[in-house]
């Protein structure tokens, strides 16, 4: 139910570029502020620290830097906020959480650079038989 | 000198505590375990007068340790003068370098920094006033 009551609450679309950056900032805090409740859920002070956590997120928030159209930056703030009800409702599991964000960085995530040139076939074609 | 102050601010709970210790003291597991040990001495302790003597003189203290959390945030050399006057922008940081400067800050020292505050923060002399200022709002 608590799913489902989410889903429904869409924040309208950001009238500039300037009200959508704000929204990243204002998403930045918010997952920040979670992060102790979350590594109490799933119980992370033996592999990671806060301020890693941080980092990470940050790092995943920089992948999209180049980003300037409004509406896409408002779909990826909803998948990111959907994530972050995901991992505070624990609907991951502890491997999840590790996997992708604590060792992710070391081989277990693929990381795809985000290139605008590159056609679908020879960006499935660099990545081979990947997933 | 961290551990009074965090004994001081609020009755965490244990597993939160932990946490603040272990992002505050960044130990290995065997000092960590130490640490446990001994936080039940420092809670015994006189720390309300002992905190409000400090809190008088904290000026200078806040600033070195915002000086060293920038530090590690933004990963300079070691060689580098990190003063007062130092804007964050002048040592390679974008806007979402200084929010999660100003996240770090939150977290080491147990406050809360609103929107508008945190907008304004440039230099490490703005950050210390501002956490001066809130951690003394706190404790009145």
């Amino acid at each position: 139910m608590a799913f489902t009551m989410r889903a429904v609450k869409v924040p309208p679309n950001s009238a500039s570029l300037e009200e959508a950056r704000h929204r990243v900032f204002d998403f930045f805090r918010q997952a920040c502020r979670a992060i102790p409740s979350i590594m109490e859920i799933y119980n992370l002070d033996d592999v990671v620290t806060p301020s890693q956590l941080r980092s990470t997120i940050a790092k995943e928030i920089r992948k999209n830097q180049g980003v300037t159209n409004p509406k896409v930056i408002d779909m990826l703030l909803f998948k990111g906020m959907e994530e972050l009800g995901n991992i505070t409702e624990h609907a991951k599991q502890r491997h999840h959480v590790i996997g992708q964000y604590v060792v992710g960085q070391k081989g277990l995530v693929q990381d795809m650079e985000k290139d605008q040139g590159s056609s679908d076939f020879l960006k499935k074609f660099y990545t081979s038989n990947y997933s | 000198m961290a551990a009074p102050i965090t004994a001081a601010t609020s009755p965490l709970s244990p597993a939160s505590r932990v946490q603040v210790m272990c992002s505050m003291l960044n130990p290995t597991s065997a000092s960590f375990s130490r640490q446990t040990a001994s936080f039940p001495s420092i809670r015994l302790r006189p720390v309300p007068s002992r905190f409000q003597a400090l809190s008088c003189s904290a000026k200078q203290d806040t600033i070195d340790k915002v000086c060293e959390i920038v530090k590690n945030q933004l990963a300079v050399d070691e060689g580098t003068a990190v003063s007062g006057e130092t804007k964050f922008v002048d040592l390679g940081a974008d806007s979402l370098d200084t929010v999660e400067i100003v996240m770090g800050l939150e977290e080491a020292f147990q406050i809360t920094v609103d929107e508008s505050s945190a907008q304004v923060i440039q230099t490490v002399e703005d950050a210390a006033v501002l956490i001066d200022k809130l951690v003394a709002e706190k404790d009145a």
